[in-house]
């Protein structure tokens, strides 16, 4: 039997298609995976008569959910509990939006674990602590009442234009795995709307009801090398003759075209590649292989490890001081992790594994 | 017992944070992951059903904009060249000028999909250009929404 690393499943029959234990795990914890926000009312937008001392909402938000969608809950609070009555029927919840308390606007088609990880990172590179380090911090917005910079929040504040973007992202990710978006459009209307509809009611099984029938298994057939990589012959179609051996895993993680991921740097910018589930040697692509690639000035080659003597069999690699690291679903990532694995169970609800890079102190 | 106090004071405390803990060399390199691509890509727009058509339909953009600003120039490229009838030397740009009422609503890449608006031109090209080209398909109606 091939070897299993830590991040795959016990073997299984190849033609048992159920999740294994560790992909339902990590895809459990994924989507119970929460954030602390602390929501405040900008003081200087508070209607008349409104309780000034209660103006501030707190709550544990899902990673995998969007901020229209917690809307009716902050709305609820603060008309019972912060707002008169006059205020509360001249509010209109169209004209609300979001920025963190340094300034940075919150856009609606963001899954709050992105905002939550992206501004963690920021707080990498300006002074004072970091949020790395002081996780029980909530991310403290500033939720304005009135003139929402429309032209920069690009989407409008509404829950039915944040699922046109979300429907749009799961596409999207199935247009990079597959080269076509066949599976997404081969849902039926009530399954699509099924997706979205668990990630309103923050319900795992409705959700991965359906998102089981778009998202790549991770059930055996992992190519081994020796042997032809299946898709590492060519980015834009797998000649048929490389199916020979075993039965293809049609919807296996590791013979997708590329995986769905986009690297988040502090500040900025935004990267967007192919990423090969395999390497040209039939080596999976790891996260260390894909962050040298596209940040090497943070992400230099690791020295390779002395040969071994008689005093040190196993020598290790050289220690040299690491300027940066990689999480995932806010969790700090193994820099060996499979980048085809991460796309089976560790991406987010819209199908995209999001990988925001810290700077680490000295 | 060596504790460096520096590294394991407690939260909660106003003590400032120094800057210089944090690498220069990794600020550096961010620095220089910051500076916008210059270069240009070729962006080729294609109408779907009824939506007007661009008679010049392959445009050079830079490739650090982002796509809202491609749905933009759409925009003005179809609503507002053809809209102005006192520019007598600018060559009629669509096939039939009553349709530019329709101004397009949706975009999509490859007949397949609608991109973020702040995904960048240059990720987009990466990962799904064709040819050469990046195909944005244009709309009057959502066609694949």
């Amino acid at each position: 039997m091939s070897q299993y690393g830590t991040t795959r499943g016990p073997p299984q029959a190849a033609k048992d298609r159920t999740t294994d234990y560790h992909t339902a795990l990590f895809r459990r914890l994924s989507w119970e995976g929460t954030v602390p926000l602390e929501i405040r009312v900008d003081p200087n937008e508070l209607p008349a008569n409104s309780d000034r001392g209660l103006a501030c909402y707190f709550v544990q938000a899902p990673r995998v959910s969007y901020l229209p969608l917690l809307m009716p809950e902050i709305r609820r609070f603060l008309m019972d509990v912060v707002f008169d009555e006059a205020a509360s029927k001249s509010l209109k919840e169209e004209d609300w939006w979001f920025e963190i308390d340094d300034g940075t606007l919150l856009k609606w088609h963001w899954p709050i674990g992105l905002i939550y990880d992206n501004h963690t990172i920021l707080t990498t590179i300006r002074p004072g602590p970091s949020l790395a380090t002081t996780s029980t911090t909530p991310l403290r917005l500033i939720l304005h009442l009135a003139s929402p910079p429309t032209d920069k929040l690009l989407l409008a504040a509404n829950a039915e234009a944040c699922k046109q973007a979300f429907m749009g992202q799961l596409k999207e990710a199935d247009f990079i795995r597959w080269g076509n978006t066949k599976r997404m459009t081969g849902l039926r209307k009530a399954d699509q709307d099924g997706l979205w509809e668990g990630i309103k009611e923050h319900n795992f099984e409705e959700y991965w009801r359906v998102a089981s029938k778009v998202t790549p298994t991770t059930t055996a057939n992992r190519p081994q090398s020796p042997g032809p990589p299946p898709s590492s012959v060519s980015m834009h179609g797998r000649p048929p003759s490389a199916d020979t051996s075993a039965p293809p895993e049609r919807d296996g993680a590791y013979n997708v075209r590329s995986v769905p991921v986009r690297l988040y740097l502090p500040d900025g910018p935004v990267i967007q590649d192919l990423v090969p589930p395999l390497l040209e040697d039939g080596s999976p692509h790891t996260l260390a292989h894909f962050l040298n690639t596209h940040a090497p000035l943070l992400f230099p080659p690791q020295p390779p490890a002395p040969p071994p003597s008689r005093t040190n069999p196993n020598p290790r690699p050289p220690s040299h001081q690491e300027l940066a690291y990689p999480l995932v679903q806010g969790i700090l990532a193994p820099l060996d992790s499979e980048m085809a694995w991460l796309g089976a169970c560790l991406a987010g609800a819209d199908g995209w594994v999001n990988v925001c890079v810290g700077i680490s102190r000295k | 017992m060596d504790v460096d106090t520096d590294v394991t004071s407690g939260g909660g405390t106003a003590r400032p944070w120094p800057i210089v803990d944090i690498n220069p060399e990794a600020l550096a390199a961010l620095e220089s992951y910051k500076k916008r691509d210059p270069s240009k890509v070729v962006v080729r727009f294609k109408a779907v059903g009824n939506a007007p058509i661009m008679k010049q339909n392959f445009y050079k953009i830079t490739a650090s904009n982002r796509f809202q600003a491609v749905i933009q120039f759409l925009r003005k490229e179809l609503g507002w060249k053809a809209g102005d009838p006192l520019v007598p030397h600018t060559p009629p740009r669509f096939a039939s000028p009553q349709l530019v009422l329709n101004k397009p609503q949706f975009t999509y890449i490859n007949l397949a999909f609608s991109p973020a608006p702040d995904d960048t031109v240059s990720n987009l090209f990466k990962s799904f250009c064709t040819d050469g080209h990046l195909i944005v398909n244009y709309s009057t109606t959502a066609a694949w929404g």
